[in-house]
């Protein structure tokens, strides 16, 4: 067999979508965890779904994996309905599950070439040595996964998706539950992944894992799409652009702007003056500094995607994750 | 067929690095072994200690003690003839006690002497529901009879002679190593394909490998494969200590083999189908309690299923444990290879139709 790596991703076809889903939807007696959600994604990129816990991320990736059937609606991955055709395209794609856990009495390298095996890739032992190398297990290789760390955990279940050089990866919430440092461990393999070419779909409740690594964002709630972009262009379409921030400002600062015409906001003792787009900064800045007030500090703010959560979701941030 | 290997290599990894799983199926049904086989076979027939209270310490008294001696069923234990029987029975937890009242000798010189109406009677005290009152009871009418005859001066005219119904001369231990090895079968497949389908489910393995190539029937035929293998070890080892410790002549024979490898595909099969309704490690454990225990007293493992009242031995008749047990004696200790090659194909009945469900009722998706 000729030797493998975890190099470029094989070609799809130029201009093809990996991902298609058309009004999609799954009803169970007592809820509508995805409510006719329509999406596709483009060879190469990673797509976000990016919503609180319960907003059907989870659901829609497991009809994409062929794990549930849709009430209704067309999900296709490659081209192959995922309801009929799954068994065709399944070497094609790599899963890491929901909370994944590894088989604890494997170690990393048994359990990478066990499951190429699964998949009826013959993986030699230098292939698995590289593809544990890529993960950042290599000195790991050899303990009982039971023993490792959850960020290690999870590296060790990217190893197995990539196994079989799959062309997409699933990642369902890679990053939950581990401490900062495993996260930017973990986003940085991920950025590299991207960079090789892969296609990967990510779900996340992270806002700011969505804003780092996705190329393009699908923020759901309750079942439903309700915003999809870029993250610059959804933070530029309802974030309210750039925030001027007068620290110190206090009550006589927000009279002295709305007295000339100025709209503000004032929390506490700052006041908040928004400007739509990037190039009414300066003269906006320019403006202010003709006005005289007390004040503390000035500075801008860019508006995130927590921002557009506040607009477009009224979830609120709680430790860095949204909340329903 | 690889995907099945790679499946059998990996489960067997985890399996044998677990000790618990690993004494389940190999250490404890050579303790089971060592246990009853030093119980019932290094000493022969066990021998009941029996409490005597000589009351009359004559020639004859002592000479019926020394005739329950030589049955070999009875130990000599003695109650000083001064102390109160029964108190000292209950003072001492003495299970069974004969007594030998005063003047025994004395009579049995009057019915020598031609007295017709010379009676003594020697008192058994004891639970006559326990076994060992029985024994004892046995020994004691049998020393009596042999007084009786040689006062009367008779001879023995009906005499019970013994031969071996079986091929060789087999010992207990014969007997019961094909009970443990059913047991085996049962417990060490059953109990870890529960366990292992409430683990699969609620650590989301299933769902894991629902995104590879392997199938559910190849995953179980993968499970099957590891047990077959891993039941032919404990048979081994089970065989050697059988050998090696008590000298057991019984041997595997090719139905015996056949009915192993059947047994671990119906048992394995069996617990995927219990998998199907567990969720949770608590749960399967307590099914698989609930199925095996009951399961392996009914099927004969331990008790010969002819000594069950008759509602019991229906029921065994239905357990699919029942003809592994029966099989395995038949053919192992009784040459009875035409018996046991239905047995095998009755087993074989029952392991497909577990397989077929256990296959297709066990859902590796999510609804």
């Amino acid at each position: 067999m000729a030797s493998r790596d975890v190099g470029p991703s094989r070609v799809v076809g130029v201009g093809e979508h990996v991902i298609e889903v058309r009004g999609l939807v799954k009803r169970y007696p007592d809820i509508t965890a995805v409510d006719g959600i329509t999406f596709e994604v483009n060879r190469g990129e990673v797509f976000s779904l990016l919503g609180p816990n319960g907003a059907g991320k989870t659901t829609t990736v497991e009809i994409l994996e062929g794990l549930r059937d849709p009430t209704e609606g067309e999900a296709r991955v490659f081209g192959e309905d995922v309801g009929t055709g799954y068994r065709r395209i399944r070497e094609r794609v790599g899963v890491l599950p929901q909370d994944f856990e590894p088989f604890d009495r494997l170690r990393p390298r048994e359990a990478v070439g066990y499951w190429g095996r699964l998949f009826d890739h013959a993986v030699s032992d230098n292939e698995v040595a590289k593809i544990i190398e890529t993960v950042g297990l290599a000195d790991r290789a050899n303990t009982f996964a039971l023993n490792l760390s959850g960020g290690e955990k999870r590296r060790l279940g990217i190893a197995m998706a990539l196994v079989g050089q799959p062309d997409l990866l699933f990642l369902d919430e890679p990053t939950t539950g581990l401490d900062p440092g495993a996260r930017r461990e973990l986003w940085t393999l991920i950025g590299d992944l991207r960079r090789k070419g892969r296609t990967i779909l990510l779900t996340t409740h992270y806002l700011d894992e969505a804003e780092q690594l996705a190329d393009d964002v699908a923020i759901m709630n309750h079942g439903k799409i309700v915003a999809r972009g870029s993250p610059s262009a959804l933070i530029s379409q309802f974030g309210g652009g750039t925030t001027i921030v007068l620290a110190g400002a206090g009550r006589g600062g927000y009279e002295a702007l709305m007295a000339r015409g100025i709209a503000a906001e004032i929390q506490g003792t700052d006041v908040f003056v928004h400007v739509p787009t990037a190039s009414q900064v300066r003269p906006m800045l320019a403006k202010l500094a003709s006005i005289e007030i007390p004040l503390t500090e000035i500075y801008t703010k860019r508006s995130t995607l927590e921002d557009v959560f506040l607009k477009l979701v009224g979830a609120r941030m709680e430790e860095g994750v949204l909340a329903a | 067929m690889k995907r099945i290997l790679a499946d059998v290599t990996a489960f067997g990894r985890q399996y044998l690095r677990s000790r618990v799983g690993t004494f389940f199926a190999l250490a404890f049904p050579v303790i089971l072994i060592l246990l009853f086989g030093s119980i019932f076979s290094s000493s022969g027939s066990p021998r009941v200690p029996l409490a005597v209270q000589d009351m009359d310490m004559s020639d004859a008294s002592r000479g019926f003690v020394q005739a329950l001696n030589n049955t070999t069923l009875t130990t000599y234990q003695a109650i000083p003839p001064t102390a109160n029987f029964q108190a000292y029975m209950r003072q001492h937890s003495i299970n069974v006690a004969l007594q030998i009242p005063s003047g025994f000798q004395a009579t049995l010189v009057q019915a020598e002497m031609g007295n017709t109406s010379a009676r003594v009677n020697v008192t058994l005290a004891g639970d006559p529901t326990q076994s060992s009152f029985g024994i004892a009871y046995s020994a004691v009418a049998a020393v009596a009879n042999g007084f009786n005859l040689k006062i009367a001066n008779a001879t023995e005219v009906v005499s019970v002679g013994e031969t071996p119904f079986t091929v060789q001369q087999f010992g207990y231990i014969d007997f019961f190593l094909p009970g443990i090895i059913g047991f085996t079968i049962l417990t060490t497949p059953m109990f870890g394909m529960t366990s292992i389908c409430a683990e699969y489910r609620t650590r989301r393995f299933f769902k894991l490998l629902a995104t590879t190539k392997l199938s559910k029937a190849e995953w179980l035929a993968a499970k099957v494969v590891f047990y077959v293998l891993l039941l032919f070890l404990s048979v081994a080892i089970m065989m050697l200590v059988g050998i090696g410790v008590f000298g057991m002549k019984a041997g595997l024979t090719p139905v015996a083999v056949l009915l192993i490898v059947a047994g671990a595909f119906e048992f394995t099969s069996l617990g995927m189908v219990l998998g199907i309704f567990v969720r949770d490690p608590g749960t399967g454990e307590a099914l698989a309690n609930a199925i095996g225990f009951p399961m392996m007293f009914l099927a004969g493992s331990f008790f010969p299923i002819d000594s069950m009242p008759s509602f019991l031995q229906t029921i065994a008749r239905a357990l699919p444990l029942t003809y592994i047990n029966e099989g395995l004696r038949a053919t192992m200790v009784l040459a009875n290879d035409a018996t046991a090659f239905t047995y095998l194909l009755v087993t074989l009945g029952f392991a497909v139709v577990f397989f077929a469900v256990g296959a297709r009722g066990l859902s590796w998706k999510s609804k």
